[in-house]
This record gives C-alpha cells, structure tokens and sequence, in this order.
C-alpha cells in the first residue's frame, strides 16, 4: 500500500501540472506559430508574431500606459496606504474593524458594477477618468496592502518597537522611518509587487472606464483576439513573462524575509 | 531626600481601577523592585512612569520636576522591555548607539561610549552582529546597554529577566546589580519572581490589586510580612490560624487570629523560648541545598526546612520534634 503511494502522488500531481500547463504550452507555441489550423503540430516556427508586436507602437505605448497606472496607484497607496496602516495597528488598534469591514467591500463589490458607479459618479464631474481609475485602483488593492502591512507590524513587534525608539528619544516620525520602516520594507515590497501584478492584469475597471482613450495591455489584447491569434498569444506570452519575473522576485524577498526574522 | 516621587497615582481601563491612588517615593540611585502577580498593576505603573501610559491623576517627579504631562522621549529615562525590543535592522552598536544619536552626540563620542558599554555588558566581538544572531542573555545585555549608554535620570526594567533560563537569569541579575551599583543609576524593577527582588533590591514594593500591600528592604519584608497577603507571597511562609497554632503546639496562648512562620524557623534542637511540635513527618522534597518536608503537630501540617546536612537525615514516617523560637512566630493583621 505504501509503495502504490509515490506513484499515486506524482500521477496527481503530473496531472495537475498538465492541466494547468497545457494551455500556456498551447499559447506559447501557438505564437511561434506560422499556421496551426489543420494539423497536430504547427506547420513551421517563427518569430514574426514577436517582431510585429514590438515594431506596433501601439503595443509599447500600451505597455507604458499599463505601467503608468499599475505603478502610479501601487505608489500611491504605498505613500498614503502604509503610513495610514501604521497608525492604526500601532496607536488605534480598535478602528482596525473599519479597515476589515472597508476590505470585505472592495471583495463583495463585482468590477462592473463598481465602474458603472463610478461612470455614473464621475462622468459629468470635470475629473479625469484616468484619476478615478487610479482611485479605483488604489481602494481595490487596499486589502493586499492592508494584509502585507498590518502582518509585518506584527511580526516585528512594532508597538514595542515604537516605545523602545521613543524611550531613546526618536519622534514618532523618527522612529517610524529609522526603525520600523526599514523592517516592514519586505513585507510591503512583496504587498506591492503582488498588487502591481493584480493591476497590470486588471481588464473590467480598465475598460469600461477609460476603454478606447487610454488604451492598456488588456484592452489592447482584448482587440488583438479579432485581429491576430498569433499576435494575442504573443501578448498573452509576454505578459506572463513579466508575471513570473514579479512573481520569483516576491520569493525571493520573502525567503530573505523568513531567514531575517 | 525622594529623586523619584509618585504622589496619588491612579489609573483604569475600561471602567477597572488597577492603580488606586498610589504614593511611592525613590532615593537617588536607589534600586527600587516593584514586586506582585500578574494583573496587579505593577507594569502599569512603570509605563506611567516611563510616560507611555497617562494616569487618570497624580503627579510623577523625577529630579524634582513634574514630568507627568512630560513625552516619554523627554523624560531623560532608558527602559529594558520584557520582549528586548532591540531594533531588527541595527547591529549590536547601532542598537547601543541609537539614543546617542537621537541626542545628536559627536559621532565620535559615541563610538567611544559605545565601546565602552559593549565592554561594561560583556559583548565584546559582537559590535557587528545583529540581534537575530545573539542568545537571549545577549539579546538582554544589549538592551541594558542601549538603556544606560544615555546616562537616563532613571532605568526601567519591565520584567527583563523573565524570558531567560535559570543559570542565565542568576548571572544577569548579578551583572545588572553591580552595573547599576557602579553607575549609581536609580532603578526601578518589576518582577513578579521574589528570589530575584530579594537579590537585587535596595527595596521592595508589593503590590496587590493595585494597592502597596508592604513596603520595606528585602530583609523586612522576608522576615516581617505584614499581612497574610504578602506572607503568602513572598516565600514559603506557614501560614495558620490562631487555633491551629494551639492545637499544635498545646499551648493557648495564641489570640491572634493570623500567624505567619517560616520553614526554615522549625529546628531540631532545643532552644530556649520556644514552642515544641511534636509528630510525623509525612513528605521529603529534596531540593539541591535544602530539605524541605510536610510535618504534622497534632493533625496541624506545616512544612520545615532544613540545609541538607547528612548527619540530620529526615525520614518519611519518622516521629521527630522540631523547636520554634516564639520570636519567630509572627502575627498577622
């Protein structure tokens, strides 16, 4: 019986992986593809997908605009978020519940209907929607922030940490930037990436919001799917490049993370 | 002439009185054991102290300024916290550095202040090191050293000690009062661990639900324990009532209604002035240095103890009588 397990485990474990790899594996060499329409494999392989894509301005200015929002609102809510957290783990611990039940909002809240509020809201007030968006944006990745700020507080004892620094004669301004900022960073940093990532990948907000104006990846992909396969999957490739890229930096800082503490 | 005086100090949470109108005073560098159990308001009054924690009323002096409405940065006061509350991302000297900094002290000032405190705790070799990277003794040293390197009016210690094993907690306890006797820095501990007031003190508050329950050297308090509280508290006091006491001992003499002795009072030689107890050992605990055993006078139960010696070996069952100097008998209120 314990023998049969390991098999057990890695035919579990290999079909998983299949099911979740197959459609990448599928994607990624679909966009090497010449044609793929009548046989099992591609007719030929080629890079000309990629080459059409970098050579769109189009698609770079996408990526820009992509980063411009994913970046500007992660910043953002770094600049306002983090200091705001602090203050209330640290010092009022009891309005903790306001932040929670804010949280379960932005979860219970579906995409459409937070942008057909916001149109609604927004639309005849002179604002750009590309503020409200960043707005929108900021309030959704409130909880990753919220989780990634309020554990690493915890975790380095920052109400003690703030006596101790004070007792020392450090302003609360001080000790926050000397002694526990430096000591939350990975966590935040991991909060933030992850964010980053959410909102890079973000379609609904994006494009009932700003739609055709301001034009992102997601909305640009979004086109390509009646234009190009080829050209899509090509995005689609590029884009979880960039995920992974973000994603192995997360462990990384993490696991460095865990050896300090 | 009082350095530290705390003058109808009261303090609640959430409607609880834990401090009811407290009045202490402190000598210039005096070493000062706020001792009680858990919940007796002992920490609370050391925040206030520290100015971390505002009382409902009272006045806090320290050097003969009102410091009360004082910030606790202002206070000129070190502080070692029970969680070391060394900063994650600092070496040992950063660490050590920090308050002189804080002070804006010539660099070079501090890194010879710093040397020395490393020097004056026993870390030398360890400057570089992080805190992560030290034991929980070292991790304590360098607590004491980043609290005392700005030369504070006053230490606090919030149960410092109470994290590390037996041997390290007795050595540390040593270390800390020959520090604190060299720099003659008034120091107040809190503990609820007795053996280590007595060690260190120059004298003990004991505190019970928020009320001094006695106060005194560490010598009085062990040998006058003013209320059955504190008898209890402070060691291993027999504590019986006025009629047990004649059952035992067959004398009536007895009208108190409390009486404390202390185990190590009971001997087995005759002594002049003294109670007898004649009876039954009933249970041996060897404890290192010390016998200690169950003895009952007449159905009445009290426990002795003895330095173990092998030439007075106690038995379980054995019938023996043990002598009690009346002096050593001490009433309650």
């Amino acid at each position: 019986m314990n023998k049969n397990r390991p098999f057990f485990h890695y035919l579990t474990i290999g079909a998983v992986l299949l099911y979740l790899l197959v459609p990448l594996l599928g994607t990624l060499i679909y966009s090497f593809s010449t044609q793929w329409h009548k046989t099992i494999l591609p007719e030929g392989l080629t890079f000309h997908w990629y080459g059409e894509l970098f050579s769109d301005s189009l698609f770079l200015k996408a990526m820009g605009r992509s980063l411009i929002l994913s970046v500007g609102a992660t910043i953002l809510s770094l600049l306002i978020m983090v200091p705001a957290i602090f203050s209330i783990v640290v010092y009022a611990p009891r309005l903790e519940k306001f932040i929670q039940a804010l949280i379960v909002l932005t979860y219970a809240m579906p995409g459409v209907i937070i942008a057909v509020g916001l149109i609604r809201a927004y639309s005849n007030s002179g604002m750009p929607m590309v503020v409200v968006t960043v707005g929108a944006y900021f309030v959704g990745i409130l909880p990753y922030m919220y989780q990634g700020t309020r554990n690493s507080l915890r975790n380095i004892q920052a109400v003690s940490l703030m006596e101790a620094a004070e007792i020392l004669g450090a302003s609360r301004f001080t000790a926050f930037l000397k002694v526990i900022l430096p000591n939350i960073m990975p966590g935040v940093l991991v909060s933030s990436l992850l964010s980053f990532s959410i909102l890079f990948g973000e379609f609904v907000l994006v494009n009932l919001l700003i739609g055709g104006s301001f034009e992102t990846v997601q909305v640009y992909l979004y086109k390509k799917l009646n234009v190009s396969g080829h050209i899509a999957s090509a995005i689609v490739i590029c884009y979880f490049i960039l995920i992974s890229i973000l994603s192995s930096i997360i462990v990384k800082v993490t696991r460095s993370r865990k050896e300090t503490l | 002439m009082s350095y530290v005086t705390i003058e109808n100090i009261s303090k609640a949470f959430k409607g609880q009185t834990v401090l009811h109108d407290l009045n202490l005073s402190f000598k210039q560098g005096e070493f000062v054991t706020l001792l009680g159990p858990s919940g007796c308001g002992k920490s609370t009054l050391l925040r206030i102290l520290a100015g971390l924690t505002s009382p409902e009323q009272g006045v806090i002096k320290i050097d003969g300024c009102d410091v009360t409405n004082v910030k606790a940065k202002d206070r000129q006061i070190g502080m070692v916290f029970q969680s070391y509350a060394l900063f994650p991302n600092m070496t040992v000297s950063e660490n050590i550095a920090f308050g002189l900094k804080m002070q804006k002290i010539p660099s070079e000032t501090i890194k010879q202040k710093v040397a020395r405190m490393v020097a004056l705790v026993g870390l030398a070799g360890k400057e570089n090191a992080y805190p992560r990277e030290l034991s929980g003794g070292q991790q304590q040293r360098v607590a004491l050293a980043r609290s005392i390197v700005t030369e504070p009016k006053v230490l606090l210690l919030d149960e410092p000690l109470s994290a590390l094993d037996a041997q390290i907690r007795k050595n540390l306890q040593k270390q800390l009062r020959t520090i604190q006797q060299e720099l003659n820095i008034t120091t107040v501990l809190v503990t609820h661990d007795q053996e280590e007031a007595m060690a260190v003190s120059d004298r003990i508050y004991i505190l019970n639900e928020g009320r001094i329950a006695q106060s005194g050297t560490p010598h009085e308090i062990y040998t006058k324990p003013g209320s059955e509280f504190v008898a209890r508290f402070i060691g291993n006091y027999n504590v019986l009532e006025g009629s047990e006491l004649s059952i035992a001992t067959s004398e009536r003499e007895f009208s108190n209604r409390l009486y404390a002795i202390r185990p190590e009072a009971f001997s087995a030689q005759y002594m002049e002035d003294s109670y007898t107890f004649s009876g039954r050992v009933n249970k041996v605990m060897m404890l290192g240095n010390i016998t200690r055993y169950e003895f009952s006078s007449n159905g009445i139960v009290v426990t002795a103890e003895h330095l173990h010696q092998s030439d007075e070996d106690v038995q379980e069952g054995a019938r023996k009588t043990l002598y009690l100097h009346k002096k050593d008998v001490i009433p309650l209120s």
